[in-house]
């Protein structure tokens, strides 16, 4: 059996005395579109903030392609050079889409996407704009590309945030309530993108609101519940059947 | 048409030297309001504490203090310090280097917090895409935290520009001839103070309003994609 594109085990943070996390897994095989449900302080978004090491982990471990990050060292306020070097390397396996879509605003929608790839990667400028072409062709916005972000619509920019995360080939693609920013006229154009990404095969972790969604595109659903995993299981067992009380009751208050 | 009893050309070079030595204290100010800016966000307590000191010293004390300190005092310090190791030596500072070394030293402290205050403005989420792309702190320092950075500091700058480019006539006292000066030895020379200084003043409005300019140019590059 081929290694899972993401294993993470036993994920603990706490700020201060507040314990967010309490020890939470989750193992996402290649292909896998794992959706994380829960309510607002649930601690879903500081997993997966956790998962590409924007928070720092209290104790864990996370392996990304196989390559297993030392969480227990993190203790300390400053870092081994070898271990930034290695969040550094880790993070470039991990796509992150955030909520607040997080362009450079003083770049250009195609500088944007060439950033990482020219100066993390070290890849030739002419490949990384062929390629940057081509995603901003698959998410719909090859016309936006010399424009700023400023001049784009929120699903506009959430979908060049999207090809900015593509542009890097990532093994996990992972999104933090990526349309709970956007209008709501515009939250299809970009599941819609999403969408292509599950069919291409792409492995994704999704931080969502949108239960209609996580059914529709999710093969597995995680709800967690004050920082420990309450319920799990393939979408319509989570939604059809959910055997936790609390995991009823959060979906019953859902519109 | 005033009459300049041939000083006219006197007065433009005085413009100049006070526009060089104005040109290069704003650079070292740029410097050590870099420096002191990322010392005062550091982690580290002594760099923090280092950089507070010295804001909270150059901005207490007088701009005309600091120069003559610097120009009169130092050098006697030194030779004093030099004798009591009985090797006397005849230590002088040139006014130009002092005139530049202070007002860097003193605009420096105002552009500390001019950055410190345009390197908070910067969203966090900016500098954790960078992070998230795999971006070294480096690598994400020069590409997106300066240049935004920059969009915050610049109106900040432009102000500590004008006021440095007036008090460079505080240079004037150390005996270095810039516009001020030149203005004053006109004065006194042809007894018309006020055709002088009028004339000298003209010349500062003018250097003002060309920087006003230049800086609204510049503004507009920093704020490229916001509008």
């Amino acid at each position: 059996m081929a290694t899972p594109a993401l294993v993470v085990e036993n994920l603990r943070k706490s700020f201060g005395a507040l314990e967010v996390l309490k020890g939470v897994s989750l193992v996402a095989d290649r292909g896998d579109v794992i959706a994380l449900i829960g309510a607002s302080g649930s601690g879903k978004s500081t997993f997966l903030r956790c998962i590409n090491l924007l928070e720092m982990p209290d104790s864990g471990t996370i392996r990304v392609a196989g390559e297993a990050v030392r969480v227990e060292r993190f203790g300390a306020a400053r870092l081994p050079a070898a271990d930034r070097r290695q969040i550094d390397r880790i993070r470039t396996h991990l796509g992150m889409v955030f909520q607040s879509f997080n362009l450079w605003s003083h770049m250009t929608v195609l500088e944007n996407v060439i950033e990482a790839p020219v100066h993390v990667l070290k890849r030739p400028k002419s490949d990384a704009v062929a390629l940057a072409m081509l995603l901003l062709e698959k998410v719909g916005i090859a016309d936006k590309a010399r424009h700023y972000p400023a001049h784009l619509s929120g699903g506009q920019q959430q979908r060049a945030a999207i090809a900015r995360a593509l542009a890097m080939e990532p093994d996990v693609l992972l999104f933090d309530e990526p349309t709970s920013a956007l209008d709501p006229e515009l939250v299809n154009e970009v599941f819609q993108v999403m969408r292509g990404l599950a069919a291409e095969r792409r492995t994704m972790i999704v931080v969502t609101h949108e239960m209609g969604f996580a059914r529709e595109i999710a093969t597995e659903v995680v709800f967690l519940h004050r920082g420990v995993v309450e319920e799990r299981g393939p979408p319509a067992e989570v939604f059809g059947d959910p055997k936790s009380a609390r995991c009823r009751q959060f979906l019953s208050a859902m519109p | 048409m005033m009459d300049l009893h041939g000083y006219g050309w006197m007065l433009w070079e005085g413009a100049v030297m006070t526009l060089v030595v104005a040109v290069l204290a704003m650079t070292l100010g740029c410097v050590l309001g870099l420096v002191g800016a990322v010392a005062k966000l550091s982690v580290r307590s002594g760099l923090r504490r280092a950089a507070d000191l010295y804001t909270t010293v150059v901005r207490g004390v007088p701009e005309l203090v600091l120069i003559l300190l610097v120009y009169y005092g130092v050098p006697t310090v030194a030779q004093d310090l030099a004798e009591t190791w009985g090797e006397p030596v005849v230590f002088d500072l040139d006014p130009f280097i002092a005139g530049v070394l202070t007002l860097g030293f003193i605009y420096g402290a105002f552009a500390t917090e001019v950055f410190r205050g345009a390197f908070l403005s910067v969203p966090r989420g900016q500098i954790e895409a960078a992070s998230s792309l795999g971006m070294r702190p480096g690598l994400a320092f020069r590409k997106i935290l300066f240049p935004q950075m920059l969009r915050y500091a610049l109106p900040g700058l432009g102000n500590v520009w004008l006021v440095l480019l007036k008090a460079t006539a505080l240079v004037s006292v150390i005996q270095l001839e810039d516009l001020m000066r030149k203005a004053q030895i006109a004065a006194g020379a042809t007894r018309e103070p006020f055709t002088f200084y009028f004339s000298a003043s003209l010349l500062f409005l003018g250097l003002t309003v060309v920087s006003l300019y230049a800086i609204r140019r510049g503004e507009r590059w920093a704020e490229r994609g916001l509008r």
